[in-house]
């Protein structure tokens, strides 16, 4: 591999766009400071960076150099993003909480049940905002599969339809095997279900990053109208409000159980009988609230947008 | 919906009157205030003449001892350009050189005025021109 090649493999972070107006620029710049010489990792790095915050910049999800329907878009998909880690920490959150109905003693009972309820009325309402924005973007979906761009996208396709698949496959073998052992404590769960259970929620985060990262891939390729764009915004709003109503369902039942029932927590940690605060719990919670700061980033710049949108001056029309 | 615009646009303007008190936004955004701001440094540099981005770091790293990294420049040139603060002349041996537009300059011009503001008071505060601490 030539120094040429290897001083543009420098410039693959940034966008296409911007490689187009700035690619040669760098390249020479590159050439002028460190002639034949090999690039330090302080530059490598300040180009990493700079590449990232541009790609996200031109995907309208930082800064205002992307269009308002760009951003709009972007900003959607930070909120599906979030989306995708409560569905992370959803699966961690229901494995954890699947035998609380049964041990639950019925005392103190309304307030995680109230909490738990919410979670899953919260739950449902953000697979049927996701089902309607999945019908609005649907006609540009199937322009683009007609298209023929969509060639270009095959292998990302590929590579999530099959990690999903193995995802599944690997998740409905654990959870069978978890219930043909029953009710039990943790503590007594073999070690090999728990080595499967990790391996299990690796795959899944797996296909979920590819899925996601496939879905974006998508989401910019789509030929959407103005109109849907801003239906797509409204419903990302929508959508982070449902996350922020599960996120209070599942903290409001932790703070409850702490309070009230502990031991229902410790039982989650193998060897410890009391522990109001499980590590796994907290890692859940933090994801939880990375994805609530994803969601309210997202919905601040639509609302941004949307503000913006709406006192700009309409163009007058002459019939 | 208009609740949550409205809260948005609250802490917005607190926000921007916090951190850039009277000085004109564009100043912050663009990263004109403090002296070792790539934009300012960029800017500083070509009200000289128009520079290409090699010819421009190692103008800046002799005025400012500043070196500026490949990322830190292209993007600092890409906002300002975005900006109109700057614009790219034709290519010459495959480099676009840069010069300085009206709106940079006065940009530019506004963040002098700032920054004299605070090096005056700070130099009448220390007495250096009375030489008491030459």
């Amino acid at each position: 591999m030539g120094r040429g090649t290897v001083r543009r493999s420098n410039l693959k972070w940034y966008p296409r766009s911007w490689r187009d107006r700035y690619g040669e620029d760098l390249a020479m710049f590159l050439q002028d400071r460190y002639g034949t010489g090999p690039i330090p990792m302080s530059a490598r790095v300040s180009m990493v960076w700079s590449g990232s915050t541009e790609r996200l910049r031109a995907g309208g999800i930082f800064g205002t150099s992307a269009d308002a329907d760009t951003r709009i878009r972007g900003a959607s998909l930070l909120v599906l993003c979030a989306w995708g880690l409560f569905v992370v920490a959803g699966i961690a959150f229901a494995s954890y909480s699947q035998h609380w109905p049964i041990t639950m003693p019925r005392t103190h009972p309304w307030l995680p049940v109230a909490a738990m309820g919410a979670a899953q009325i919260a739950v449902t309402t953000g697979v049927l905002i996701l089902m309607v924005a999945g019908l609005l973007v649907l006609p540009a979906l199937v322009h683009l599969l007609r298209s023929e761009s969509w060639r270009s996208m095959w292998a990302l396709v590929r590579a999530a339809v099959i990690s999903a698949t193995v995802a599944g496959a690997a998740s409905v073998v654990i959870i069978a095997w978890n219930h043909h052992l029953g009710p039990s404590p943790t503590a007594t769960t073999p070690s090999a279900l728990r080595a499967a259970s990790a391996v299990g929620g690796l795959l899944v985060v797996g296909a979920l990053a590819a899925s996601s990262v496939t879905a974006v891939a998508i989401v910019y390729r789509l030929d959407l109208s103005h109109r849907v764009t801003h239906l797509l915004g409204v419903l990302a709003m929508a959508m982070a409000g449902v996350l922020f109503v599960i996120f209070a369902g599942a903290m409001t039942w932790w703070m409850t159980l702490v309070v009230h029932e502990p031991w229902f927590l410790g039982s989650l940690v193998p060897r410890y009988q009391s522990a109001p605060a499980p590590l796994a719990v907290i890692m859940l919670g933090l994801v939880m609230v990375i994805g609530l700061v994803l969601a309210g980033v997202g919905t601040a710049r639509i609302a941004m947008v949307m503000g913006r949108t709406r006192k700009a001056p309409t163009p007058t029309r002459y019939c | 919906m208009q609740r949550v615009e409205g809260i948005y646009y609250l802490l917005r303007y607190y926000s921007r009157r916090t951190i850039t008190g009277d000085m004109r936004k564009t100043g912050k955004v663009m990263g004109l205030r403090r002296a070792n701001d790539p934009p300012l440094l960029i800017l500083t540099s070509l009200a000289e003449g128009p520079k290409h981005g090699y010819a421009l770091a190692q103008d800046i790293a002799e005025f400012a001892g500043v070196k500026l990294s490949p990322g830190a420049l292209y993007g600092a040139i890409a906002r300002l350009e975005e900006r109109g603060l700057i614009e790219a002349l034709p290519e010459v041996e495959r480099r676009h050189p840069y010069q300085v537009t009206a709106a940079g300059s006065a940009e530019l011009a506004e963040a002098m005025r700032d920054m004299r503001r605070v090096v005056d008071v700070g130099t009448h505060r220390l007495g250096l021109l009375k030489g008491r601490l030459a």
